[in-house]
């Protein structure tokens, strides 16, 4: 290997003996060199923080990772970011901070607040070239979800606070809901109400697992999705004592919440004999297939089924025929953890596509790489202006298509939706509802005050943009020159 | 000339007359994020870098109300838009006021009978061609940057497109912008004054001037950009080479031939080709006897470019080219952003993966001097691999710079350990980078095709590759920026200042 040569002079032209490190093939004198070498390695500098030094420990490669490569495919799809233009919130500042962190010029004090501007939605990662093109062979994948979990809970655990965070987490504890009511209490002995009249058993080898928002709120979700089990023949019950997944709860940095619900969670599934759980909430969908292993290990054996996947396969098996037709011209709205998070966007579409009278004007799913409603990651307990102007944002790309509803496949995203949806005249309807309506089931339940007055109008013309009032093509057509922010 | 805190407070209060309360923002975390660009940086020296107060304006006029307070107050200012160039130019070195434009990121207005748009200069290429597409247009300013630069550092660097043999480089496609002064008038530079002219002879050709300048003589704040019709048809065929002489030989036939729609070729040389092998798991693996690499990129109407294709096809043939296929040609190509910043990690010596930054040295070289400046920065970086495992040679790539092959981008991949960086490793990088740079100009080169060349190191070779034209530099600067406030230490020209240099 040319490079080697001790005396400095090549021995022969580098252009044709290119050096390829570690290979068998390299000369003995090259672990020489490799002990005397004149830099490495460098002293780390101590951070007499334990716990931030545990972190930073733990996170510093991976933010090396980011921060070396310094480029930031990432911004410009990171729905807080294309919002609020500001650069300490995009997701490669979250991994300089680490950086920063381990040079001792940051302090996480300095940084806690800046991690709240994340909706943990994952499509940095997806953006990242380190992602697109290397996988995780080197162990190198870029983890920018994960990083603003442990930030969150290095935050925490460091006593600091954000204030809406920790109302909400004192809340959640106090009522092992979340006060998705607001100062309407939720709890035990309101977590089943959604169900009423349904006739659902308590207890079994499948449960139905409903979280909080769709348990208190937007109860006519749960409903569809019960009523449309039940057509199908599909055996199900409810827990015995269903708390709060947890999730929320470690995704704002309160881990020891998070994982006492979820010992609760376990503990009652295996009083109940239950194998698996149905889940309709990509929230949970993303707590089960993740927190709970890490928690429990191998103890964890239980099945979790995402339901928008069960009723696609139903469709396909012709245990469920949709020939009620609906009468709306629709588009989707790809929930950040199912499509980015974790690579489901098939089946909302068969489901979709299956529904009779329902005309489809789909969005790629790469394009909605940059969508989101900004209610995940626990931004609108902290930001909720910043989640209502993401919805909005959202709402303004479903404007410039022909539709009049926007469907979504994630409770959590239906409530802001909704409100950016009341603005530009657009309803949003959860893929379970309108699967149920196409199949003949009035489900009842809530959507919320704007979504049930929606709901209640009586709508006429064809569907698509004309049964709008606002009847606005958007940006599109060219006549409003405005941001461009992402629509395809 | 860094300000002191008590100052920074007297800052703040008078940005406070023109910007919002969250447009300033002076928080450590907002600091030390607009301190750093993509090239590795001492980062064992980062505090020395950061801005002492950062404010995002929405408009042209609040950019040159804070360049008016900033040059009445004698504080630096930087500007700052993707910060992704590669020469430091939206790294403040004096602290002072950073400039963030990414909120002026509107579309001002589609021209679609004079075919141009005028932007806010904090918009990103992508996102304007996803906007443009519906209209079947695109503005073609493709840096490999092209998902997260925006077109105002594009305007601040004189950016290089890769596909700027066929459209042009961004100085050929912006047609004009506003600009703030150092002292805060605003102006607007064209050919010309046109806001929508492509060729003036009247007065000083300006528009050059306050292109590329690194931030130092002032703020693009609004571009009107010319628009190109969606290409139909795009060709990018790979070609395989087993060695070096018969790829280059091809490269300067395909960008010799005169094919209208011929957009660039890049060369891969035996180094990059082993890098790829080695340590990129998204290169599609090639037989071993694949020593160097050939990619054209043709666009345009889908008729044109199947004739021009074949013209180019027998040219490669002629030259020995084995072609390695759609797959390869399609999925190689289209990963030409994504690759550049594809290698976070390098590997020692004795193949412990571990992570480095990527960062490319580049020069523009005519055709005849390539094989030999490729082999004398070869040597460079061989000379820094054997004193340390910090650097690891990452290969070359040479990309044509227009239609007629005078002269090439040509760059060097260095993978840098940047958790070992110390004085010691920089001041032997900073050495390495002033040697790539001599090369360069031995060869008759200038020292930078495409970044800039107003880092350290290589920065030291400017006044001797412009000669007299630096002095002019110095007279500008003075003349335009009297109180050396933007971006003051960048490309030596304190010494336009006396008591400074």
């Amino acid at each position: 290997m040319t490079d080697l040569d001790r005396d400095g002079a090549p021995s022969t032209d580098p252009l044709r003996e290119p050096f390829t490190p570690g290979m068998r093939s390299n000369p003995p004198e090259l672990t020489e060199l490799t002990r005397s070498d004149e830099i490495v390695p460098q002293v780390l500098i101590p951070l007499e923080d334990v716990k931030t030094r545990e972190f930073v420990q733990e996170w510093r490669n991976a933010a090396y990772n980011c921060y070396s490569s310094g480029h930031k495919f990432c911004r410009e799809v990171c729905p807080v970011v294309i919002e609020t233009r500001n650069e300490s919130y995009s997701p490669t500042a979250f991994h300089a901070n680490v950086v920063g962190m381990e040079r001792g010029e940051l302090t996480v004090e300095d940084v806690a607040a800046d991690y709240v501007n994340c909706t943990q939605c994952g499509a940095c990662e997806l953006r990242c070239p380190n992602t697109l093109f290397t996988g995780d062979f080197y162990r190198f994948r870029t983890r920018t979800v994960d990083v603003v979990k442990a930030a969150r809970a290095l935050a925490v655990d460091s006593g600091v606070h954000q204030e809406g965070y920790r109302s909400w987490n004192a809340r959640t504890a106090e009522r092992s809901h979340e006060p998705v009511l607001g100062e309407t209490p939720v709890g035990q002995d309101t977590v089943r109400d959604w169900a009423d009249g349904l006739d659902i058993p308590i207890g079994g080898e499948t449960i139905l697992f409903v979280d909080c928002e769709a348990a208190f709120y937007r109860t006519s979700v749960p409903r569809a999705v019960a009523q449309v089990l039940q057509k199908a023949g599909y055996e199900f019950g409810l827990m015995g004592e269903q708390w709060c997944c947890g999730g929320p709860a470690a995704e704002m940095g309160y881990v020891d919440q998070a994982r006492a619900f979820a010992e609760h969670n376990m503990a009652s599934w295996r009083a109940t004999g239950t194998k698996r759980i149905l889940v309709l909430d990509p929230h949970d969908y993303i707590a089960f297939t993740e927190d709970y292993p890490k928690y429990f290990g191998a103890d964890f054996d239980l099945e979790v089924v995402l339901i928008v996947e069960l009723f696609a396969e139903m469709i396909r098996d012709g245990r469920l025929v949709p020939d009620v037709p609906v009468d709306r011209a629709i588009t989707y709205h790809d929930p950040c953890r199912l499509n980015k998070r974790k690579g489901i966007w098939k089946e909302p579409r068969e489901v979709l596509r299956a529904i009779p009278g329902l005309r489809f004007e789909d969005v790629d799913r790469v394009t909605q790489w940059s969508y989101c409603s900004g209610a995940g990651g626990g931004l609108a307990v902290e930001k909720p202006e910043l989640t209502a102007a993401i919805s909005a944002r959202r709402l303004s790309h479903a404007g410039a298509l022909d539709v009049d509803t926007l469907v979504s496949a994630c409770p959590w995203s239906e409530r802001p939706l909704t409100e950016a949806g009341d603005d530009v005249d657009i309803d949003v309807l959860d893929i379970h509802e309108l699967l149920a309506t196409s199949l003949g089931i009035d489900g009842g339940g809530s959507r919320g005050e704007t979504g049930d007055r929606r709901f209640a109008q009586v709508r006429s013309g064809p569907p698509g943009r004309a049964r709008r009032a606002s009847g606005e093509p958007g940006t599109a057509d060219g006549s409003e020159p405005g941001t461009a922010d992402g629509d395809g | 000339m860094t300000i002191m805190l008590e100052d920074v407070d007297e800052v703040v209060r008078a940005l406070r007359t023109v910007l919002a309360e969250e447009q300033i923002l002076t928080g450590r975390a907002d600091r030390f994020n607009r301190a750093r660009v993509p090239a590795p940086f001492p980062v064992h020296r980062w505090a020395e870098r950061v801005p002492d107060v950062v404010v995002l304006p929405t408009s042209t006029e609040q950019v040159a109300a804070v360049v008016k307070i900033a040059n009445g107050l004698r504080v630096p200012v930087v500007p700052r838009d993707g910060g992704t160039g590669l020469t430091d130019g939206a790294v403040p070195l004096r602290g002072g006021i950073l400039i963030d434009v990414k909120r002026m990121n509107q579309v001002h207005e589609l021209d679609l009978a004079n075919r141009t748009v005028t932007v806010g200069t904090g918009i990103n290429m992508l996102k304007l061609n996803e906007y443009l597409a519906p209209y079947g247009l695109f503005y073609p300013d493709d840096p490999a940057s092209y998902p997260c630069s925006l077109v105002g550092g594009r305007i601040g660097t004189s950016g290089w497109s890769l596909i700027g043999a066929r459209y042009g480089h961004t100085r050929d496609l912006v047609l004009s912008f506003d600009h703030v002064l150092p002292t805060g008038d605003i102006m607007h530079v064209g050919d010309g004054i046109g806001r929508k002219v492509s060729k003036s002879s009247s007065g000083y050709q300006l528009k050059h001037l306050f292109m590329g300048h690194q931030g130092t003589l002032g703020i693009a704040t609004r571009a009107t950009l010319k628009l190109f019709p969606k290409p139909e048809a795009e060709l990018s065929p790979f070609w395989a080479f087993d060695n070096y002489d018969d790829a280059y030989a091809c490269t300067g036939a395909l960008a010799r031939a005169g094919v209208a729609t011929f957009a660039g070729a890049v060369l891969f040389d035996e180094h990059k080709v082993a890098y790829l092998r080695r340590d990129d798991e998204a290169y599609i693996p090639q037989p071993t006897d694949v020593r160097a690499l050939v990619c054209a990129a043709m666009y345009g109407w889908d008729d044109e470019v199947r004739v021009g294709g074949k013209r180019l096809f027998r040219i490669a043939k002629e030259h020995g080219a084995r072609y390695l296929g759609d797959e390869i040609s399609e999925g190689d190509w289209a990963a030409r952003h994504d690759r550049y910043a594809t290698p976070l990690h390098g590997r020692t010596k004795d193949g412990q993966v571990v992570p480095m930054s990527w960062h490319c040295e580049d020069a523009a070289i005519n055709y005849s001097a390539l094989p030999s400046v490729t082999k004398a920065w070869h040597e460079i970086v061989a000379d820094l691999r054997r004193r340390t495992d910090v650097f690891d040679d990452w290969g070359m790539f040479a990309y044509t710079s227009g239609s007629t092959g005078v002269d090439y981008l040509t760059e060097i991949d260095v993978g840098i350990w940047e958790q070992q960086l110390d004085d010691r490793a920089w001041a032997m990088w900073v050495d390495a980078k002033r040697r790539l740079a001599r090369v360069a100009l031995d060869h008759g080169g200038s020292i930078s095709a495409c970044h800039g060349s107003c880092r350290e190191g290589e920065v030291d070779l400017v006044p001797e590759e412009l000669g007299r034209g630096f002095d002019v530099m110095l007279d500008i600067k003075r003349t335009l920026d009297p109180n050396n406030i933007m971006n003051p230490g960048k490309y030596l020209l304190d010494r336009a200042y006396p008591q400074e240099g």
